[in-house]
């Protein structure tokens, strides 16, 4: 097998070169999220700054990207999370991954800091560092534009607004001007590159070690996604809005700020209703024959989205109920270039810190007055705005309340309340990278029936499921391909894939390993890091039972799964990768 | 893995039904039955023919409804539908039970309606629905014996049409009328690997269900973990809990109700999930 190739930028510099990225490494971590996060725990010393050039910020394709693998499209963004600690991956659909691939790279790393704004423009093999003065302070579908009209406009564009400029902590990186590598501040740590944006247009062919088999297998794994009711019906009819009323239905919704988990006003938020109000078309990402994805009219404008999490968020998190607000909202997000998840759930803690006194400001729970102006603030770190741009963690321990912060290692946890689904609270407690419903998506099985139903409210296995769900995600996150495909494929199916597009040959138990491999890597991370099992923790709040709704008189019970889940991983009891399971896992 | 994928999809029917079924959608049922090994394809009469020549020279079976789904017709049509069903290419014929002379306690005239399709099927093999949701015990054992002694060759639960869908409950009940010698069919509701599983543990023989393909695919997942198999909350395979009043004469109804007070996961059910 081939070393797979590297764009390494110094922006200090401003100069690139390849590198490879060995073959056994590539064995051991595929692409992707593997591939940042090994050269991360490598490159990267204990304790930087995130925001210092000494940070790495690496956008990685996998072995799958730009193949005729269905929903082959997406990329990672990898760094060291100024607004967690931790390592962190944020993942993007769209159609920038494919263009980096055709360049003929698998990844670029960027390094060190630019001592004024550009932008990096990949021209398959010609790559130019641009001034970005002209575009900087611009939002994003703007920024996307210009830059196209300098470059071309078969290109895309991956670049932050002035979220990311500012260095808010909640800053993604957007690409198709909606898609976003949403969560974890990744934009904050481009913009403290000054770096506006990565323009890239690949013209390569992309091969496969096997193409007449990965044809057969493509096949097959087609028809499994025409074949599921998820992947072929609900997401296709409604986006991921969705899951709104199934969740609402549950006592799952978590409403002002999760003290609640029904939201009376669920159905007029509903993707049911996003379907008769706003929409406009479906989006598909790259290669996707679900397209989930929304064009939606708010208020005359068209935009992208908004989806499940998104509608949570600004909706219910905040006790919300108008739907073309959100929209327009979300809109207002992907132009500042904010993760919406955790810019609502901090607003969403602003107003209850209000509720209880311990903050005087002019929020309160369903009142949209006033929001859009602070979400400006947010992006440009100015007045309130400031405080909350440092995230629910931070904000809420200013005010004498940390408690009210509904996050996980800093990460502000998505849209379904764990205390009536007991396996999700654990795959989020111990999620590397904080609050996160994708690390180990347990809502699948436990809310959708996908493999198959198991009991929400059991913790008996959920230990085992969690770890199956984390490691199989870290090989797909490495692949890479979209989470959603889990509806329709096995285990076995991506071990095909990944063995008839490369010179690997992986079992369905040897491509959990690597997964596995890259899990304890991420660990290991967070350890030198000084995060420990103390922080494989949720916020008090869900040691005490919500009081109504299909979910009314539950709790989390996180302690026994816990250390279920540590004995299975081959991990201390406090949470540390044992000697024999390093080994194991060829990791040194 | 108590038994194997393939295990698994050679007791499966592979059922499409309902009434606005295209002729593209047998030619993929029928393709997805070669594919994955089905024991058969479950279709309505219509479509016998089409499906007959698509699996011509397979293992798998062409399965046909009779007097489906309410069983209420003359025992001449049933026969009839049967005899030209056979005719025709199908090798399995699945008959709907006279539900009302059943409850009549007719018992003579349903096993004569039995008997008459037995015979025209003319060596076929014949399935009996009893469609138990519509039945309280005593009622479905009786359905069970009287099918064994009509010649029937298995009883099966449900249409999917009717009030409930199969449950391990009832093919136990139903395995232990008819003894070990006879199949059993549980159909209606199986949607999941974890569903055909219970079936096959309950006394299932063979398995009627349009996700067939979901189960097989999703079975796969069994491999890789053991907790899929945890068990669940009890109420949900019991038969009392699918019970409905809008579906069900109020005396069946209320006949299952009743038991849940007196069941011993009486604490449990607080929940509907």
């Amino acid at each position: 097998m081939k070393d797979v190739q590297i764009l390494w930028v110094s922006l200090r510099q401003q100069s690139a070169k390849e590198v490879p990225f060995s073959s056994d490494n590539y064995a051991k971590f595929l692409g992707g999220r593997g591939l940042g996060v090994k050269l991360l725990y490598d490159r990267v010393n204990p304790e930087i700054d995130p925001l210092s050039p000494d940070n790495l910020l690496i956008f990685a394709v996998g072995p799958l990207t730009a193949t005729s693998v269905p929903t082959a499209g997406r990329f990672a963004v990898v760094t060291k999370s100024p607004l967690t600690g931790t390592i962190f991956d944020s993942n993007c659909g769209g159609y920038f991954g494919p263009q980096l691939r055709r360049a003929g790279f698998t990844a670029v790393v960027i390094e060190g800091r630019a001592t004024s704004p550009v932008y990096l423009w990949i021209n398959d093999d010609e790559i130019e560092f641009r001034s970005a003065e002209p575009v900087w302070g611009k939002e994003v579908s703007n920024t996307t534009d210009q830059l196209l009209d300098e470059t071309d406009r078969k290109a895309q564009v991956a670049c932050i607004g002035p979220a990311g400029e500012n260095q808010v902590k909640l800053a993604s990186i957007m690409n198709d001007k909606h898609r976003a590598a949403g969560r974890g501040g990744v934009g904050a740590v481009m913009g403290a590159k000054n770096l506006k944006a990565v323009v890239i247009q690949g013209t390569k062919k992309v091969t496969v070690s096997d193409e007449k088999q990965l044809d057969q297998v493509v096949s097959r794994v087609r028809r499994l996604l025409k074949k599921d009711s998820i992947t072929n019906k609900s997401l296709p009819v409604y986006g991921t809005a969705v899951l709104v009323n199934l969740i609402n239905e549950y006592g799952l919704l978590p409403t002002y700020n999760f003290q609640e988990g029904t939201f009376n006003d669920a159905e007029g938020v509903s993707g049911e209703k996003l379907l008769e109000r706003i929409f406009v078309k479906r989006y598909h990402c790259f290669g996707c024959p679900i397209g989930c994805g929304r064009i939606t009219r708010a208020y005359g404008e068209e935009g992208g989205g908004p989806e499940y999490e998104t509608i949570w968020a600004l909706g219910p998190q905040c006790g919300i109920n108008d739907l073309e607000w959100i929209a327009a909202a979300n809109n207002r997000c992907n132009e500042l270039g904010l993760d919406t998840i955790s810019l609502g759930s901090t607003i969403g803690c602003a107003m209850e810190l209000v509720q209880k006194g311990n903050l005087d400001a002019q929020l309160s729970f369903g009142d949209t007055e006033g929001l859009i102006k602070l979400i400006d603030e947010i992006a440009l770190a100015k007045g309130l705005g400031a405080e909350l741009g440092e995230g629910s963690k931070i904000l809420a321990t200013r005010y004498n309340a940390p408690e009210l912060a509904m996050q996980v290692k800093g990460l502000e946890l998505p849209a379904y309340d764990p205390r009536g689904v007991q396996g999700h609270a654990l795959a989020s407690a111990t999620s590397n990278r904080g609050g996160c419903h994708l690390r180990g998506y347990m809502i699948g099985p436990e809310i959708l029936g996908s493999p198959v139903l198991v009991d929400r409210d059991r913790i008996e296995g959920k230990a085992g499921l969690v770890n199956l769900f984390q490691n199989l995600s870290a090989a797909m996150d490495s692949m890479i391909l979209c989470r959603f495909t889990t509806f329709a494929f096995s285990v076995q199916d991506y071990a095909d894939l990944v063995t008839a597009a490369t010179d690997l040959s992986v079992n369905g138990k040897e491509l959990l390993q690597i997964g596995e491999r890259i899990w304890n890597l991420e660990r290991l991370f967070n350890i030198r890091e000084g995060f420990s099992a103390k922080d494989d923790c949720l916020p008090p709040r869900f040691s005490k039972p919500l009081p109504e709704g299909g979910s009314r008189n539950r709790i989390v019970h996180l302690e026994k799964m816990l250390l279920e889940y540590y004995r299975i991983r081959g991990w201390s009891s406090q949470g540390h990768p044992s000697k024999a399971k390093l080994k194991q896992l060829n990791i040194q | 893995m108590p038994i194997t994928v393939d295990e698994l999809a050679k007791l499966i029917d592979h059922t499409r039904l309902k009434p606005e079924t295209k002729r593209v959608k047998i030619q993929e049922l029928c393709e997805e039955a070669l594919t994955y090994e089905f024991a058969s394809v479950c279709i309505n009469p219509v479509h016998v023919e089409f499906a007959a020549e698509l699996l011509s020279g397979s293992s798998v079976d062409v399965c046909v409804v009779i007097g489906f789904p309410l069983g209420a017709t003359l025992t001449e049509v049933k026969a009839f539908e049967a005899r030209e069903v056979v005719r025709k290419g199908a090798t399995e014929v699945d008959m709907v039970i006279n539900v009302g002379a059943l409850r009549d306690k007719n018992y003579d005239f349903v096993r004569s309606d039995i008997r008459e399709v037995v015979s025209a099927a003319d060596g076929a093999i014949v399935k009996v629905i009893l469609e138990t949701g519509l039945l309280i015990d005593e009622e479905k054992r009786q359905g069970c014996i009287i099918s064994k002694e009509a010649g029937a060759h298995f009883v099966k639960t449900s249409t999917g049409f009717g009030p409930m869908g199969a449950t391990p409950y009832d093919v136990q009940l139903m395995r232990k009328a008819v003894g070990n010698k006879m199949g059993v069919k549980a159909a209606g509701g199986i949607r999941t690997f974890k569903d055909a599983l219970r079936m096959i543990n309950a006394g299932a023989t063979r398995l009627g269900t349009s996700s067939g393909v979901s189960i097989v695919e999703g079975y796969r997942w069994a491999g890789y973990s053991d907790a899929w198999l945890e068990p669940d909350k009890p109420c949900w395979t019991c038969p009392s809990r699918q019970a409905s009043l809008a579906k069900q004469p109020k005396e069946v109804y209320l006949w299952y109700k009743e038991r849940c007070v007196t069941c011993p996961h009486r604490d449990e059910n607080i929940f509907n999930d």
